[in-house]
C-alpha cells in the first residue's frame, strides 16, 4: 500500500465514524497546488497504483474497503441495520485517481475527469443514512467545477489549443449545460431524500440531504445564466417549487443568491410584476456589507428595471445607496422621460440603435430591450396626459365630460416621432428661443436610411419611417382604455376621449388617467401573481396529496 | 492530514479568470462601487447575515416613487409641445 494511504484512510474512516461531513471535506481536497503530506500522497499513488495499468482502481477501492470499515454493512444506534456502502468506496478510489492525475494545464481533462468524479460523488450521496456526510465535499466540488466550465465558456481561447484549430460542432456549448447537468442530479439527490423530518425541516433547520437543495440549485443556475441557457433554469424552478423545503430556512447568502436568479429568470421571462416581488425580497435580505456590494448592485439592476416597467421609479433614497452608484445618470433620464410623455428623448435613449455606453451597459444586463419597448405603454399614457393638460375641454356644460381631441394627440405623436428620428443638432436647432419651426427636409432624419438588401436599387424604393396616423392614436387610445391607463370612452365620431367619473372624483386628470403602479398592481394581485413558482414558502408534508385549486375549475357536465 | 490545501482555491481560478499578465484582475483597477460590465454573481464571502446587516441607512420605505404624473406645464418640454400644437389648432 502507497505511503500515507493507510493514514488519509483512517482520516477519511474517523470522519465518517463522527458524522463529521466539513472535516470530511477538507480531507478529500482536489485543487492543487497541495500542501507538501498530499505530495507525498501523490507520489506514493503513482508509485503503487500507477494510472496506465489495469488493475489499479481495482486494488485502491480493495485497500480502501480494507481501512475505511464505515463502508461496510452495520447497524444503527437503534438497531437497523446500515446497508454497505460500496459507492463511497469507489468514490474516494476516484478521488484519489483524479489528484494522482490533475493537470490545471489541461482544462478540459481536469474538466471531464471532476465531472466523472462529481457522479460518482452523487452515486455515494444516494446513501442512506450515510449519504449526506459527503454533501459538504461535492458542494464544494461542484462549485470548482461550474468555475472550470464557465472559465471555460468565457474564455474559448484557453482551451482552444486543446479543441483544436477548428471548432468543434457544438462542443464548446455545451460544456457548460452538461456540467449543469452533473450538478444538477446532485441538487435531484438533494430533493429527493426520503429520509429527512416532515417536510424537510427539523428544528427550524434543513435536515439531511435536503440541506444542500438550494446550495446546488444556485451553483447549477450559475453555470446556466453565465452560459446564456436560462430557458434549462426552468425545471429547476419547477423542482424547487414540487419538493423544496421553505426558502425561509436557509441560509441568507443562499436566499439572496436563489431569488436573484429566480428574481432574473422571471424578468426574462417577462413577467416583471413577479421579477419584482422576488427582487425586492433579495434586496431587502441582502447584506448590506461593503464586500457584498457588487451582488448587492446586480440585484438592483434588475429591480429597478422592473419597477420602471412596472410603473415605479427609483427614488432618490435608492440613487443615494452605496450599491446605486452610477444609476441615476442611467435610469433618470429614461424616468424623466417617461413621466413627461417625451417621447423624442425616449427614442433617443432607448432605440435599439442607440450606441451610448450607458446602453451599451443595459444591453449587457439584458434590460435595455425590455425597458424600451415595455415601458412604451407608460409613455403612452403620460404623453395622452400631457396634451390633456395642455388641450383638454373640461366639458361644455356642469355634466358633460372632459374630453380630448384625438387629432391633438395625434399632432404631438407625429411631432414627437418626427423629431425623434432627427440628428440631434437639427432636433435641437429647430427649438432655440425665437426660432420658428423648420421644414423637414430628408437629410434632417436619421433613421430614413435604411432600405432591405432585396429591394436595394428598385425604382422608387424609399426608406420607411413609422409615422403614426388616427386610426393607430385611436388604436392606442382603446389599447390604453383596455388596460385600465385611461378611464373613459373613445367618441368614433368627434375622435375624442372622453374621461368618466371626473365630476365624482373632482379632478378630470385624476379620473381619466389612473395611477399606472396601482393599475399594474391591482391587474397582476387579480391574476394571482403574488404567488411565484419556485418560490416555497410554507412547509409541504411529504407524501401528502399535492394540493389542486379549484378555483377556476368547471362544474362537472358544464 | 486535514490541512489541505489552503488558498488553493486561486489556481483554477488563475487559470480561467480575466487576470492579465500582472496578475490583477481588471476589477481591481476600477472603483469599487463602480457598476460594472461584469454581470456574474460571485458567491457571498460570508455565508449567514442577520436582519440586522441587511438595514440601509434611511431605512427601505420609500425606494420607489409610485405617483410621478408631471403636471408643469412651463417646463421646456411641455411649453414647446404646446407651441407645436397651438401652431396646428390645437390650443385650449
Amino acid at each position: 500500500m502507497a505511503p500515507l494511504l493507510t493514514q488519509v484512510c483512517s482520516e477519511v474512516n474517523g470522519a465518517l465514524q463522527r458524522r463529521d461531513g466539513v472535516f470530511l471535506a477538507s480531507i478529500l481536497a482536489i485543487e492543487p497546488p497541495f500542501t507538501p503530506i498530499y505530495e507525498q500522497l501523490i507520489v506514493g499513488l503513482r508509485a503503487t497504483y500507477p494510472a496506465n495499468t489495469n488493475d489499479a482502481i481495482g486494488r485502491l477501492e480493495r485497500d480502501i474497503r480494507a481501512i475505511v470499515g464505515e463502508t461496510e454493512e452495520s447497524e444503527d444506534a437503534d438497531g437497523r441495520p446500515v446497508p454497505r456502502w460500496g459507492a463511497m468506496v469507489t468514490f474516494l478510489a476516484s478521488w484519489m485517481a483524479f489528484i494522482r492525475d490533475v493537470d490545471v494545464l489541461n482544462l478540459l481533462k481536469t474538466y471531464e475527469d471532476l465531472s466523472e468524479l462529481i457522479q460518482r460523488g452523487n452515486a455515494a450521496l444516494q446513501h442512506t443514512p450515510k449519504g449526506v456526510l459527503l454533501l459538504p465535499t461535492l458542494v464544494g466540488y461542484a462549485k470548482i467545477f461550474a468555475r472550470i466550465a464557465v472559465g471555460v465558456e468565457k474564455r474559448p481561447e484557453l482551451i482552444q489549443h486543446l479543441l483544436g484549430p477548428v471548432n468543434q460542432e457544438g462542443g464548446r456549448e455545451s460544456l457548460a449545460e452538461k456540467a449543469a447537468n452533473v450538478v444538477r442530479q446532485c441538487f435531484i439527490t438533494c430533493l429527493s431524500d426520503k429520509a429527512t423530518a416532515p417536510g424537510g425541516i427539523r428544528n427550524s433547520k434543513p435536515d439531511g440531504k435536503k440541506a444542500g437543495v438550494y446550495k446546488m440549485a444556485n451553483i447549477c443556475l450559475k453555470i446556466l445564466f453565465q452560459s446564456d441557457k436560462l430557458d434549462n433554469c426552468t425545471a429547476i424552478f419547477r423542482n424547487i417549487n414540487n419538493s423544496a423545503p421553505p426558502l425561509h430556512f436557509y441560509p441568507a447568502s443562499e436566499r439572496v443568491t436563489y431569488l436573484y436568479y429566480l428574481g432574473r429568470h422571471l424578468f426574462a421571462n417577462t413577467d416583471f410584476y413577479q421579477a419584482q416581488l422576488v427582487l425586492q425580497k433579495a434586496y431587502d435580505d441582502c447584506t448590506s456589507d461593503p464586500r457584498c456590494r457588487h451582488q448587492k448592485s446586480l440585484i438592483l439592476v434588475y429591480l429597478v428595471s422592473a419597477n420602471m416597467i412596472l410603473g415605479r421609479f427609483p427614488t432618490e433614497h435608492i440613487y443615494s445607496q452605496p450599491e446605486a452608484y452610477g444609476f441615476r445618470k442611467i435610469f433618470s433620464p429614461i424616468a424623466q422621460a417617461i413621466r413627461r410623455g417625451d417621447i423624442e428623448s425616449f427614442r433617443r435613449l432607448t432605440s435599439m440603435n442607440v450606441t451610448s455606453k450607458d446602453a451599451v451597459l443595459l444591453r449587457k444586463f439584458r434590460v435595455f430591450y425590455q425597458i424600451g419597448h415595455y415601458c412604451e405603454v407608460l409613455i403612452w399614457r403620460s404623453l395622452f396626459r400631457k396634451v390633456f393638460l395642455l388641450t383638454g375641454h373640461k366639458g361644455t356644460t356642469e355634466k358633460s365630460a372632459p374630453t380630448l381631441d384625438l387629432n391633438a394627440v395625434l399632432a404631438a405623436f407625429q411631432y414627437l416621432e418626427k423629431r425623434a428620428i432627427m440628428t440631434p443638432a437639427i432636433a435641437r436647432a429647430e427649438f432655440g428661443p425665437g426660432r420658428r419651426p423648420a421644414t423637414f427636409a430628408p437629410e434632417d432624419f436619421m433613421a430614413s436610411t435604411y432600405i432591405d438588401p432585396d429591394f436595394e436599387g428598385v425604382e422608387d424604393a424609399k426608406p420607411y419611417n413609422h409615422m403614426p396616423d388616427i386610426a393607430e392614436v385611436e388604436c392606442i387610445c382603446s389599447s390604453l382604455i383596455t388596460q385600465g391607463f385611461l378611464n373613459g370612452f373613445i367618441s368614433h365620431k368627434m375622435n375624442r376621449f372622453a374621461i368618466q367619473g371626473a365630476r365624482k372624483v373632482g379632478s378630470a386628470s385624476k379620473a381619466g388617467f389612473p395611477n399606472a403602479w396601482e393599475v399594474i398592481k391591482a391587474t397582476n394581485v387579480e391574476a394571482g401573481q403574488n404567488e411565484v413558482e419556485g418560490w416555497v414558502k410554507e412547509i409541504r408534508q411529504q407524501g401528502g396529496p399535492n394540493v389542486i385549486r379549484l378555483a377556476s375549475a368547471r362544474p362537472a357536465g358544464s | 492530514m486535514s490541512a489541505s490545501a489552503q488558498g488553493s482555491t486561486a489556481t483554477t481560478k488563475a487559470v480561467v479568470d480575466d487576470k492579465n499578465k500582472n496578475g490583477e484582475t481588471d476589477k481591481d483597477k476600477k472603483p469599487a462601487a463602480q457598476l460594472e460590465e461584469d454581470d456574474e454573481f460571485e458567491d457571498f464571502p460570508i455565508e449567514d447575515w442577520t436582519e440586522e446587516d441587511t438595514q440601509i441607512p434611511g431605512g427601505t420605505t420609500h425606494l420607489w416613487e409610485e405617483s410621478w404624473d408631471d403636471d408643469d406645464t412651463n417646463e421646456d418640454f411641455a411649453v414647446q409641445l404646446k407651441e407645436e400644437l397651438k401652431k396646428l389648432g390645437h390650443g385650449k
